[in-house]
């Protein structure tokens, strides 16, 4: 029943959300373009060398991160600072288990992702129970995660700041999650979890769950007075964006070998899923997705055009910074001139 | 009629400075360290000297904090940058010392015109559009690359080695059995000074009435005719001119790398909220005590164990009084 | 709008493959260049040495070019390619493997522990030999890895012999030392030359009264630790950390003026650099430090560090020495299997021995089966004025040592 009252102002996804014929026209072609998407992508590593492959790789994970870190802030409206905590718990559960335990990383991916969404629902329930909102609640999350970062260095069990290295096995295993160096298997697995992220993205926002959160998001006094259990449409967003970025912390300890406390929860990670998002445009289904694929490549792109600069460029040659420097302008040019993040400006120029 | 309302509100919202919470965190500092003193088992000489140190350290953190609570009180803005200004002010005044030769308590007068106008210029091009918009995440995003900006420039013009600033007051005296050296009182005095006269000039002045005006309802204090663009740039400068006495004061008791500042940003955004958005008293109290919690702390909790100490504080203020010290309901 | 998706995928897609393309592989094959990949922090927080490192490196090839190539590979040339790794490790990673792709046949790097060991799991994955210059945890070698191998002494080995120098000074001064209390930064590298200079020391009659960790961010005054150091009563105060806190307790020793013989540091960052004098002033001033160092009484260090500074305009850290060094283990490996191929490459640094070393160390470079330099190890500086002298051990002196080394406060 609400499901079919939702409000236009709810309804960044849904063109005309009140005709329910249309509404399955929206979730059909949101999944051809993921298939279609998932199929041209799964190409690339024909393409691509072994480096462009792992900067490729890196963008998955950051992608992960961003659909997961969307689900909550974007689409439940809880801006979260500290999605460090939730990738690190992932990361941290993978590489405890397979390092201390020898248990294979794809039970990781599904212990990691329930006990990241336990931690995150209990989190967000505390912050939801003393009313914080907007800045509070992601300077809460970001204090939380800040302190998961402490905590882990003071932890024996966790190697303190020493960090878990995986071994490398003699021979590719798939129970293990190891293949070889530059193995395009390397690259499909995390896109498959990013199909797999995405879909989940689709198909939350179609739930009555989804349109709950967003109604919430949206107008709290309203949809709680439609008899919507605000807390808990909140809670069930919270869980799914914890548990979906716990999975890509999983893969990132399989991936690179190696996790120590600032690779994990640093604050510069929750700060790598808010970018990609923010860029791509918060709140739709392929901003995040699209950011990452912008921003993950662009430091890397930035780096090698600065590295053998055009003539007239070149006394600019080896100043150590200017990459970085460049980076951060275009972030913020970006940032200024779309300020509804890529998709969004286009999707909005697109309609009108 | 109803902007007037909302403005008369303003000041009440904004910078309240009821003696309660003043009497109330006194009485319970003194109370938790006339407990360790009593029943801490270390030695008195050593507590005396951590809560001096405590004192002269909360005292740069007020600096840092007092910029920031104003940006982030009256612009909404979470302003990442805040430390890499600190960086930047930092080398500005090393800059003015180690060229023209300049005594660096003159330079860092001369570091505040500067990074006042830089203030404005980042609010100016970089920010107002967003914030007008009411968005956190762009201004957020928008801070976050200058912060790298900033940190990466300072890189490329004065290379990543650590740099160090003389003082013509080298050295250090004692009181009450403890030591202080002379920059870090110089900078705690810096510390009071600046916040007794931000909060004259936000209580005595048209100026500091139309920030609390803007701080309390943007759109109300454009209704009865406050240049709110204004009012925003005006407020980044005040608050990024703060950050420059900050730098200059710190200099002589910091090795400069060009992100040097960054650690600062976190810890100053716990002493915001924990003295209350926008308030310059809360921001003073609020960086006395974490620096006290964290120096006191260490004696009990070493290493980074002091530092959680400090984030349990920052939590439980946000369950318990969201609002923070100095802030209203 | 499944249009505006379909053709930004498109776009990306196109983007992509056009920034992945951007980076041709100058392999080792072509005319006689043999390309060895530096991997260091030249942006970030560490920018500083990291940007001196890869200098060292860089200056190293040039200087073996000049002097007629790799005799072995017919004169080939050698060329370095550079990676930023940042000071992030996964950004380490995938710099090491670019550089690979790129025909590394050999990499030096990383300055910090935790970026070494990504990059150390690339090189043995991708079997091209890794000659770590700098990056002191004991755990990086501890993995069985066969292409890794370090110049520098490790965490342990630092402890150890920086306790044995502590001691020996103590005796030939007259001043016998019998207890420290020991200040170092929390974290796998404090802890692991602590652990290590505790065991040695009691070997030693050395009791370490009281052991004080500090953090390694938000650390801006220490002088509450130092005062906690000196309550304990003890002979010396020994630091272990990085640059900024070695300034601080420096600082905070002259301040406090405890009845001291010394403050003593082992594998600090700050005590032997060459901005400590400038930076400290006064309060520097007789601080000791035990640490890897290069030699200063050596001729060839002498010249390598005027042609360094006189091209980049700065001195040539310790750290930048090592660099230097690693890419000539780089280069006596090529000349010793005559082979350009990773794993003939790998056979002979594991078994080479570089009489030579550009560092004060016990002997000549040479590998054990961990791949750790077997000589490796520190010596004892000395701040006296503007300079940073060499005082222990005899052989490497350059200044005598003051001890007890509290003359100047």
């Amino acid at each position: 029943m609400t499901d079919t009252t939702a409000r236009p102002a709810a309804a960044h996804e849904l063109p005309a959300a009140d005709d329910p014929r249309l509404k399955d026209t929206w979730a059909r072609r949101q999944l051809l373009v993921l298939v279609a998407g998932v199929a041209v992508l799964s190409t690339l590593p024909l393409f691509l060398g072994e480096q462009a492959q792992s900067v490729a790789i890196r963008t998955l994970i950051f992608a992960i991160m961003a659909v997961g870190w969307n689900l909550m802030s974007g689409f439940g409206g809880m801006f979260s600072f500290g999605h460090a905590a939730f990738f690190g718990i992932g990361a941290y559960t993978g590489a405890y288990l397979l390092v201390d335990h020898g248990i294979s990383p794809w039970i990781s991916m599904v212990v990691a992702a329930v006990l990241s969404a336990a931690v995150g629902v209990a989190i967000a329930y505390l912050c939801l129970r003393y009313k914080l909102a907007g800045s509070y609640f992601a300077l809460a999350t970001f204090a939380f995660a800040q302190m998961f970062l402490l905590i882990v260095q003071n932890v024996d069990a966790l190697h303190k700041t020493e960090g878990f290295n995986v071994e490398i096995l003699p021979s590719d295993s798939w129970s293990m999650l190891q293949f070889q160096q530059g193995d395009p298997l390397y690259f499909w697995i995390p896109l498959a979890i990013l199909a797999a992220a995405v879909l989940v993205s689709i198909l939350y926002v179609r739930s009555r769950a989804g349109q709950y959160a967003q109604a919430v998001r949206d107008d709290e006094v309203a949809a709680s007075s439609l008899g919507i259990n605000t807390m808990r449409a909140r809670l069930i967003a919270v869980a799914l964006s914890c548990g979906v970025t716990a999975v890509a912390g999983v893969y990132y300890t399989q991936y690179y070998f190696f996790v120590g406390p600032e690779q994990a929860f640093g604050s510069a990670v929750s700060v790598e899923a808010i970018v990609p998002a923010v860029i791509g445009g918060i709140g739709t289904i392929w901003g995040p997705v699209i950011g990452a694929m912008v921003v993950g490549p662009l430091s890397e792109l930035v780096a090698t055009v600065l590295r053998n600069p055009p003539g007239f460029l070149s006394f600019l040659q080896g100043t150590s910074g200017l990459d970085v420097a460049v980076y951060a302008t275009l972030l913020i040019v970006i940032v200024i001139v779309m300020p509804k993040g890529i998709f969004g400006t286009i999707r909005d120029r697109w309609r009108s | 009629m109803t902007s007037t309302t909302t403005q008369g509100e303003g000041p009440t919202r904004f910078v309240r400075v009821g003696r309660h919470p003043t009497t109330v965190v006194s009485v319970t500092v003194v109370l938790l360290l006339a407990a360790v003193f009593a029943v801490g088992g270390k030695d008195n000489g050593l507590v005396t000297q951590s809560i001096v140190t405590g004192l002269l350290l909360g005292g740069v953190y007020a600096l840092v904090s007092i910029g920031l609570t104003l940006i982030f009180g009256v612009l909404g803005v979470v302003n990442f940058a805040q430390g890499s200004m600190l960086t930047m002010s930092m080398y500005v005044v090393y800059a003015l010392v180690s060229g023209p030769g300049l005594p660096v308590y003159l330079a860092t007068l001369l570091a505040i015109p500067v990074m006042f106008a830089f203030g404005m210029f980042v609010q100016h091009f970089l920010l107002n559009r967003l914030t007008s918009t009411g968005s956190h995440e762009g201004p957020l995003l928008v801070t976050l690359g200058l912060q790298l900006l900033i940190a990466n420039v300072l890189l490329m013009i004065f290379s990543g080695r650590p740099k160090s600033v003389g003082t013509p007051f080298d050295g250090s005296f004692e009181m009450l059995g403890a030591i202080a050296s002379y920059s870090r009182v110089i900078a705690f005095a810096g510390a009071v000074l600046v916040g007794i006269a931000l909060t004259l000039v936000l209580r005595r002045t048209s100026l500091g009435l139309s920030i609390r005006a803007v701080a309390a309802n943007a759109q109300g204090a454009a209704l009865v005719g406050v240049n709110v663009r204004r009012v925003y740039a005006l407020t980044f400068g005040i608050g990024a001119a703060s950050v420059a006495v900050a730098g200059g004061l710190m200099t002589p008791f910091t090795s400069l790398t060009p992100s040097v500042g960054e650690q600062f940003t976190i810890l100053a955004f716990v002493i915001v909220v924990l003295g209350g958005l926008g308030s310059v008293l809360g921001a003073t109290i609020g960086g006395l005590v974490i620096g006290l919690v964290q120096t006191v702390g260490a004696l009990y909790l070493p290493g980074t164990g002091s530092l959680i100490l400090v984030f349990a504080v920052f939590v439980m203020v946000l369950f318990l009084r969201p609002q923070g010290l100095y802030g209203a309901k | 709008m499944k249009k505006i998706a379909s053709v930004m995928t498109a776009l990306v897609v196109a983007g992509g493959l056009a920034a992945c393309s951007g980076s041709d592989g100058g392999g080792s094959s072509e005319s006689g260049t043999v390309t060895i990949g530096s991997i260091h922090p030249t942006s970030g927080a560490l920018a500083g040495v990291g940007g001196l490192m890869d200098d060292g490196a860089k200056l190293a090839v040039d200087d073996i070019n000049a002097a007629g190539g790799i005799k072995a590979l017919d004169g080939a040339k050698l060329k370095l390619s550079s990676g930023d790794s940042q000071g992030k490790a996964e950004v380490g990673q995938s710099e090491a493997q670019r550089l690979i792709a790129d025909g590394a046949v050999a990499l030096v790097g990383t300055y910090q522990s935790d970026v070494t060991q990504n990059v150390a799991a690339v090189a043995e994955r991708g079997r091209v030999p890794f000659v770590i210059d700098v990056a002191v945890d004991d755990k990086i070698l501890q993995q069985g890895y066969k292409y890794a191998f370090r110049v520098q002494p490790d965490a342990t080995s630092m402890g150890t012999s920086g306790a044995q120098s502590l001691a020996k000074i103590g005796q030939d001064s007259g001043t016998p030392i019998t207890s420290v209390a020991y200040l170092h930064i929390e974290g796998a590298f404090g802890d692991s030359v602590f652990k290590a200079f505790e065991a040695e020391a009691a070997a030693q009659g050395i009791t370490s009264v009281k052991e004080i960790t500090y953090p390694a961010t938000n650390f801006s005054d220490a002088t509450t630790q130092v005062r906690e150091a000196a309550a304990a009563k003890p002979d010396v105060i020994v630091a272990t950390g990085y640059y900024p806190d070695g300034v601080l307790i420096a600082k905070a020793v002259s301040e406090l003026k405890p009845d001291i013989q010394g403050l003593y540091g082992i594998a600090n960052g700050a005590f032997d650099d060459g901005s400590f004098p400038a930076a400290s002033g006064e309060s520097g001033q007789n601080v000791l430090s035990a640490n890897y160092h290069y030699d200063a009484n050596d001729e060839r260090v002498a010249d390598i560090r005027t042609r360094f500074e006189a091209k980049y305009g700065k001195p040539m850290e310790t750290a930048s020495i090592l660099s230097y060094q690693a890419v000539e283990v780089v280069a006596a490996g090529l000349e010793k299997s005559g082979s350009d191929d990773p794993e003939k490459l790998r056979e002979a640094i594991a078994g080479i021995s570089i009489d030579d070393p550009l560092l004060a160390f016990d002997g000549p470079i040479t590998f054990d089966e961990r791949g750790q330099n077997e000589n490796a190890t520190v010596i004892v500086m000395q701040v006296q004025g503007d300079n940073v002298e060499q005082v222990f051990p005899q052989e490497f002196s350059t200044k005598d040592l003051v001890f007890p080394a509290t003359a100047a406060r």
